[in-house]
């Protein structure tokens, strides 16, 4: 009697006493189920999520709040109404009590909103991170499996430039790149944000795509002589489709792992760079806010307090479930 | 060992050559007129000006050549004209644009202040890790194992710079304690040296040991379940000589080579603390070489360093193994 695939495919095995089916359960739902139980990893993901609301609402809670951070906008206060002789503000902190109008008070010398400016910050650092993350995850899986999929000369040129990206001083290029390429633009002050904003993006991509090649690589080494493989490439499934169809699906704990912990790096990487003044200048960033406040410290505590607050609780918070996510889908720790 | 080690300084070569290529080719193939930034720098920029500039520099030159003439500055000496004419000692790494001395001399004044906060602070967390995790490892399980587990992971989480910046604002303005932190000269006494880098090394030592402690734990854990150290205690060596001496040694090895790796990582968070603690320094400079306008002599000059640094860390860790872990032969 032939067995027909149907029978096969039948997931659910019933046992001979009739009792509960035993389904089965892919990796990917064993991690998230102990994920769930991770009460440290639940809150920290509850925080992201906050603050994620926060930044894809800033244009409402602004709008309503009637607050900018852009001072050149027509709505907003001019700096001679809020502003006293020495560039501080005379609404609000440091030197006036709370004021519902500006709950975070205003910047110093420039008048925008400390809140209005916060929430657009952390929408720069998370769409920077995200970008950046997937962008470079995606540069990393394909490589990866291209590497180690292919033998000879492919895999050694790839390995080679993965090798190479990895012993450079990525740092310091990051940090000699950025200026240098928004130079090339920098004669359009128009274009000023949008092009630092890309450049930005386009660095972390570039300088963190080869862990996780190598990652790749190496599960696929491994992986690409097993018998699945060796059985789909008998029957002569495309290259194409057993890349993607047969070893990316096992591929998923590296992925989802790198992705995870690469956006707190690149969310502490994009206030860095702001901060020492090489990254964004034209367009809301929490590192540019406090390389603005640190000079301001001594007379107006808040406005240093409000930004280093929030690159705090976000990486940590980001690492925090990075590190949770990597344990969930670690067959080896049990808890 | 001699093969290996000549392989070694070859690959290491490579990627210092590859990298001031890539900043050279960076900045005279792109885009903009490399010339520019010169131009803008004394007075208004016209045509004329900006094509005396371009040919002087010899951007009309091909890129080949230019990055020829460069490395050959580094053996023999060069005259350098932009404006007036400037005579340049080998090894000579340019010209700066804003101040108008030799990049090789501004280098050699700021390399102390860079290496006393790299060195000081790297020493204090090798040591404050490797205490550190030695002890949690002896006392595996216990709070103090956990405590400081669970440490680690929240102060790697936070950027380095954050924290920097929280004790500089505490510890320096809030409370006083090190109302002085920034860099003295070595030359002008030991004591203001000292006391003005305590706080930054406190920040680097605090913030990287954690990662050593769990590095030398993990290591530390696995080796104490070794024969050879049940040997040790079986035979009556004292506890404290059969951690430190037997175990230690053997667990060391790969804390070394992180500590090698991290040297990139190190240099980086020298940048920030050169930044927060105002020390000027080579990561200060760079900083201020790459704002607009770009002083690009000065911003080769420092990732050239950079790049050098971080490789010769981590030839000198790879060499350092064979001596202090018998077990690796290099061949």
């Amino acid at each position: 009697m032939a067995i027909t695939p149907a029978a096969l495919e039948e997931g659910v095995v019933a046992d001979a006493t009739g009792a509960e089916p035993v389904a089965g359960k892919s990796p990917t739902q064993i991690a998230l189920r102990r994920l769930r139980k991770d009460k440290v990893a639940m809150f920290c993901a509850f925080l992201v999520l906050v603050m994620t609301v926060l930044a894809i609402l800033a244009p409402v809670i602004t709008g309503a709040m009637n607050i900018y951070w852009d001072v050149s906008h027509p709505d907003a206060p001019t700096g001679s109404e809020v502003l006293d002789v020495y560039g501080f503000p005379i609404i609000g902190p440091p030197f006036n009590g709370f004021t519902w109008e500006h709950p975070l008070g205003l910047a110093p010398r420039t008048g925008s909103d400390n809140l209005a400016y916060l929430l657009y910050g952390l929408r720069t650092s998370m769409i920077v991170a995200f970008s950046a993350a997937v962008l470079s995850t995606f540069i990393g899986v394909v490589i990866g499996l291209v590497s180690g999929f292919s033998r000879g000369w492919v895999d050694r040129v790839l390995s080679f430039i993965t090798d190479m990206f990895l012993s450079f001083p990525s740092l310091l290029a990051m940090l000699a790149l950025a200026p240098i390429i928004v130079s090339h633009f920098g004669g359009n002050l128009d274009l000023l944000g949008t092009v630092q904003f890309v450049t930005l993006i386009v660095i972390l991509v570039i300088f963190g795509w080869m862990s996780l090649a190598r990652l790749i690589r190496g599960q696929v080494l491994s992986l690409r002589e097993r018998e699945f493989i060796q059985a789909a490439e008998v029957i002569g499934v495309p290259t194409r489709q057993i890349l993607f169809k047969e070893l990316l699906p096992n591929l998923i704990a590296p992925i989802v792992i790198t992705l995870s912990l690469n956006l707190p790096a690149f969310v502490a990487l994009e206030a860095g760079l702001s901060f020492l003044g090489l990254g964004l200048s034209d367009i809301p960033s929490l590192g540019k806010m406090v390389s603005d406040a640190r000079t301001y410290y001594s007379d107006y505590p808040l406005f240093l307090w409000v930004p280093v607050a929030a690159i705090g609780v976000l990486t940590l918070a980001l690492n925090l479930l990075g590190d949770s996510v990597r344990d969930a889908f670690d067959p080896r720790t049990r808890r | 060992m001699a093969g290996y080690i000549v392989r070694r300084l070859l690959s290491a070569a490579l990627v210092v050559v590859l990298t001031s290529m890539f900043v050279f080719a960076l900045f005279f193939l792109g885009p903009a007129n490399a010339a520019r930034p010169l131009c803008d720098l004394n007075g208004r920029c016209n045509p004329e000006k900006l094509a005396l500039l371009t040919e002087q520099l010899g951007l009309n030159d091909s890129v080949v050549n230019q990055y020829g003439i460069w490395a050959k500055g580094l053996v023999s000496d060069r005259e350098i004209v932009f404006g007036p004419t400037f005579h340049c000692d080998a090894p000579c790494l340019g010209i700066s644009y804003s101040t108008r001395g030799e990049v090789t001399t501004e280098l050699f004044d700021r390399f102390p202040a860079t290496i006393s906060v790299a060195i000081g602070g790297g020493a204090l967390y090798l040591v404050i890790g490797v205490v550190l995790g030695v002890v949690a490892a002896a006392r595996r399980g216990t709070v103090v194992d956990r405590g400081l587990v669970a440490a680690s992971l929240v102060i790697y989480s936070i950027p380095f710079y954050v924290v920097a910046l929280v004790a500089w604002i505490f510890f320096s303005l809030e409370w006083g304690i090190f109302p002085d932190t920034t860099y003295h000269p070595i030359s002008e006494g030991v004591g203001p040296w000292f006391w003005g880098l305590l706080l930054p090394w406190l920040v680097l030592g605090f913030t990287n040991s954690t990662t050593y402690a769990r590095y030398t734990r993990g290591q530390m854990v696995e080796t104490l379940g070794e024969d050879y150290i049940r040997t040790a205690t079986a035979k009556g060596v004292r506890r404290s000589k059969v951690l430190f001496k037997h175990a230690l040694r053997a667990a060391i090895v790969p804390v070394i080579t992180l500590f090698g790796l991290d040297f990139a990582y190190l240099l980086t968070g020298t940048i920030f603390l050169e930044q927060i603690f105002q020390i000027d320094g080579i990561g200060r400079w760079a900083i201020e070489a790459l704002r607009d306008p770009i002083d690009f002599p000065v911003v080769s000059a420092t990732v050239l360093v950079g790049a050098i640094v971080i490789v010769v860390a981590n030839l000198l860790v790879d060499i350092f193994y064979s001596f202090i872990d018998p077990r690796v032969r290099l061949a």
